[in-house]
């Protein structure tokens, strides 16, 4: 029974060596930023396309912020505005400037102790105009982390 | 006269067969058991955004089971970079224990064993201060209070051995899973009393108890005689036929 009082004392050190090593902080390596996917669709088809050329800009009150600029895309992703519970966007296709008037419910959601809080969100309504869009479904509604689409955008 | 004769045979007997019972059997008290974790203030000494306070109680069922419960009063809070997080509350673990140590060797004062326990924590959160900096820029946020209950089960192998009369020290680690944590998945504590890190779906530690106990029974426990091992029949069977009286006459010659 010696055995079991060395284990017991050195066990002792032991668990405060562990203890103290579980204290130290981590670095945040997690992804935080939820964004909301969309894909191209051929209005009509309903294949996949692809835009000779889109951009997308976030309306603020004061100013635009310049989500995407690119060249021949079918897909596309943009974060919503974790300020507000509407985000405008501009969606310019092929030249071709539409509004997209996006609202949804924000929730706080904890990524990890070393990351802390990012905001997630479901999607409760959608606008648009028609100029160049044809229309806007949405295929699933909970902007998060997991990376799944979110938008079906016809033209 | 035969009175007496009759008494003293019958003592004799008793005096017999307490002998032939005390080799296959031994007495072991079982306990009540009541004790204090020393390592949540430790940690608090060290670490000062923790402040876990336990106690325990146990009572020996058998010479390997007993039932084991236990609560924790933990208060947690945290200042990161991007917010500010405190939880606290009560929390609860019950379950039996089994002891792999043989009843002769433990006599009831050794444990070397493992534990299974299913927790609740009754707990409440609040994030007071969310900082967030995006595409979108800066901004500021808050979880109010929220009062939640959590569930997990907890493994524990441990240790536990008497420091003197009455008394024991130990220490267990512990694997705690994480049934839920009562908060939904976008709201999980960045600490649940009782568990820990609730992002995580297991977590790990130790705890080292100081506990008192006090024998309330005791129960004679049978010890099932060593079999006897080949060699021992071998040597036996050789030894016996040098004193059969068959080989004395050899001697003799």
């Amino acid at each position: 029974m010696k055995t079991l009082w060395s284990i017991s004392l050195i066990g002792a050190v032991l668990m405060l060596i562990l203890e103290l090593a579980s204290c130290s902080k981590q670095a945040c390596y997690d992804n935080t930023d939820p964004v909301m996917n969309a894909s191209l669709l051929a209005s009509g088809t309903g294949h996949d396309t692809s835009a000779v050329s889109l951009i997308v800009r976030g309306m603020t009150a004061t100013d635009t912020i310049d989500f995407v600029d690119a060249k021949s895309v079918s897909n596309f992703s943009v974060p919503l505005d974790p300020g507000n519970d509407v985000t405008i966007f501009y969606i310019i296709l092929d030249g071709v400037t539409d509004t997209a008037v996006i609202t949804y419910d924000r929730t706080p959601h904890l990524v990890s102790a070393e990351c802390g809080y990012t905001f997630v969100s479901e999607l409760t309504g959608l606008s648009t105009t028609h100029n160049i869009i044809d229309t806007i479904l949405i295929e699933n509604n909970s902007v998060n982390l997991n990376g799944k689409r979110n938008l079906h955008l016809f033209y | 006269m035969a009175k007496g004769t009759c008494i003293c045979f019958i003592s004799l007997f008793l005096l017999v067969g307490s002998r032939v019972m005390s080799q296959d059997t031994v007495t072991v008290p079982l306990h009540v058991r009541g004790g204090f974790d020393l390592s949540g203030p430790v940690m608090h000494l060290i670490n000062n955004n923790l402040a876990s306070y336990g106690v325990m109680a146990s009572v020996d069922l058998n010479q390997s089971i007993s039932v084991n419960a236990g609560a924790r009063y933990t208060s947690f809070s945290a200042i990161e970079y991007n917010y500010s997080f405190q939880s606290k509350g009560p929390s609860f673990v019950i379950g039996p224990d089994y002891n792999f140590i043989k009843p002769k060797v433990g006599e009831g004062r050794y444990y070397a064993g493992i534990g299974f326990r299913y927790g609740l924590s009754f707990y409440s959160q609040e994030a007071s201060g969310i900082t967030y900096l995006n595409y979108w820029g800066e901004g500021e946020s808050s979880i109010p209070l929220s009062h939640h209950t959590g569930h997990f089960l907890e493994f524990t192998p441990g240790v536990r051995t008497e420091l003197f009369k009455g008394v024991t020290i130990g220490w267990n680690l512990y694997l705690r899973v994480l049934i839920s944590s009562g908060a939904g998945p976008d709201m999980k504590p960045v600490w649940m009393p009782g568990y820990g890190d609730a992002t995580s779906g297991i977590t790990t530690g130790a705890e080292y108890y100081i506990s008192f106990s006090i024998p309330y029974k005791k129960i004679r426990v049978i010890i099932k005689p060593k079999p006897v091992s080949t060699d021992e029949d071998n040597v036996e069977v050789v030894g016996t036929p040098t004193t059969t009286p068959a080989s004395i006459p050899g001697g003799r010659l």
